[in-house]
């Protein structure tokens, strides 16, 4: 990367990243507190991708994820009273989702998140959208996207959670504390580990 | 360059992706990058893997999202049905309530005309009375646990069907 780059990076940081306008969090809430069916239905709509790719990153797992995606609404509907329009709607959405996760994981006694996953029937992540590509193409893409899919299957899922709702969803560190009721601190130490071993995965995957 | 400089480098690097760096910081970075081949090579590195986590293909299975749909339309339906269930128990559990209480006394005359014709011990008398006002309450129990088992068969049944819908 070249030096220009990393200036052009470090401006558009994450942390400068803007949530949702305090209309559209009061109309939320609102709306759940009425329980209003079709502001579900559009947040299921609208939420739909980011909170299966929290899941299936969280539970390493396409059924898992499919079941909690659903579980995660439910629980939605039952507690829209509590969102209270402070925080961003993504963000109580991934705490309630991740929240699901680990209430699972303990009444099936997982010793960890990670044991959600079974390595040896799930295929972790669904098949890439690989329309107009050639075959070479496709295939080399397929390749490649799957050694990153096994390799980032190989980074605790405490450091993938954190990756994935820094670095894909941008939510700003105090957000990802409250997602995964932690402190900052927390959150700060798991980030500096997870590049670390997002770095390491992906290279030993290309060695 | 020594090593201090390369851990510098490599703590500022990734404090500026988790935490973001100071404007000085931020130049001294790019600076040390254009001089320094191996530290270059490492932020690409982080670049690409960061890449590589947001390129991820994840598709959503279709029909989740209306499947999903489906079920919270119903478990909202449900909900709507308790509350409203519940009201209608409050309501009548209050009715049945003051009709006993402002009952109470022509009753009592009838169990007392009761107890005179046929010799019926007062403590028989005062349990029997008692038993009666217990009734409705008995009643309202019997009701709310009849409908919440004919609820949660019917939701059963109805989730059922959601559930099963092809994929």
């Amino acid at each position: 990367m070249s030096a220009q780059a990393f200036t052009l990076m470090a401006a558009k940081s994450p942390l400068l990243f803007a949530g949702l306008m305090t209309d559209d969090k009061q109309t939320i809430a609102l709306g759940l507190r009425r329980r209003d069916p079709d502001l579900l239905d559009q947040l299921i709509e609208q939420y739909q991708q980011r909170l299966y790719r929290y899941l299936l990153f969280l539970t390493g797992n396409p059924a898992l994820a499919e079941d909690f995606f659903q579980e995660t609404w439910v629980r939605i509907l039952e507690r829209g009273d509590q969102y209270n329009a402070k925080a961003k709607f993504e963000s109580w959405l991934f705490a309630i989702a991740r929240n699901l996760v680990i209430d699972a994981s303990r009444r099936k006694k997982f010793s960890s998140l990670e044991a959600l996953a079974d390595p040896e029937t799930q295929q972790p992540f669904e098949p890439p959208d690989l329309h107009a590509t050639s075959a070479l193409q496709m295939l080399l893409t397929r390749e490649n996207q799957q050694a990153v899919q096994v390799s980032l299957l190989k980074i605790p899922v405490y450091y993938r959670e954190v990756l994935l709702l820094r670095f894909h969803e941008e939510l700003g560190l105090e957000e990802i504390a409250a997602v995964l009721a932690a402190p900052i601190s927390t959150v700060k130490s798991r980030l500096y580990r997870g590049l670390a071993a997002l770095k390491s995965a992906l290279s030993e995957g290309a060695a | 360059m020594n090593e201090t400089l390369h851990q510098r480098a490599q703590r500022l690097l990734a404090e500026s992706l988790v935490e973001g760096i100071a404007a000085p910081d931020q130049s001294w970075l790019a600076q040390h990058l254009r001089e320094c081949a191996d530290c270059a090579r490492d932020a690409s590195a982080t670049q690409d893997a960061l890449q590589a986590l947001r390129s991820v293909p994840v598709s959503v299975p279709r029909d989740l999202v209306a499947r999903t749909q489906m079920r919270v339309r119903l478990r909202a339906q449900e909900a709507g049905e308790s509350s409203r269930t519940n009201f209608l128990l409050w309501i009548i559990t209050a009715a049945s309530w003051l009709l006993g209480v402002f009952s109470a006394p022509l009753i009592w005359r009838g169990f007392a005309w009761f107890g005179g014709e046929f010799g019926v011990p007062r403590l028989a008398l005062e349990m029997g009375f008692v038993l009666w006002w217990g009734i409705p309450a008995l009643l309202a129990v019997g009701a709310v646990l009849y409908q919440r088992a004919v609820a949660q068969n019917f939701a059963g049944s109805r989730l059922q069907r959601a559930v099963k819908s092809p994929r």
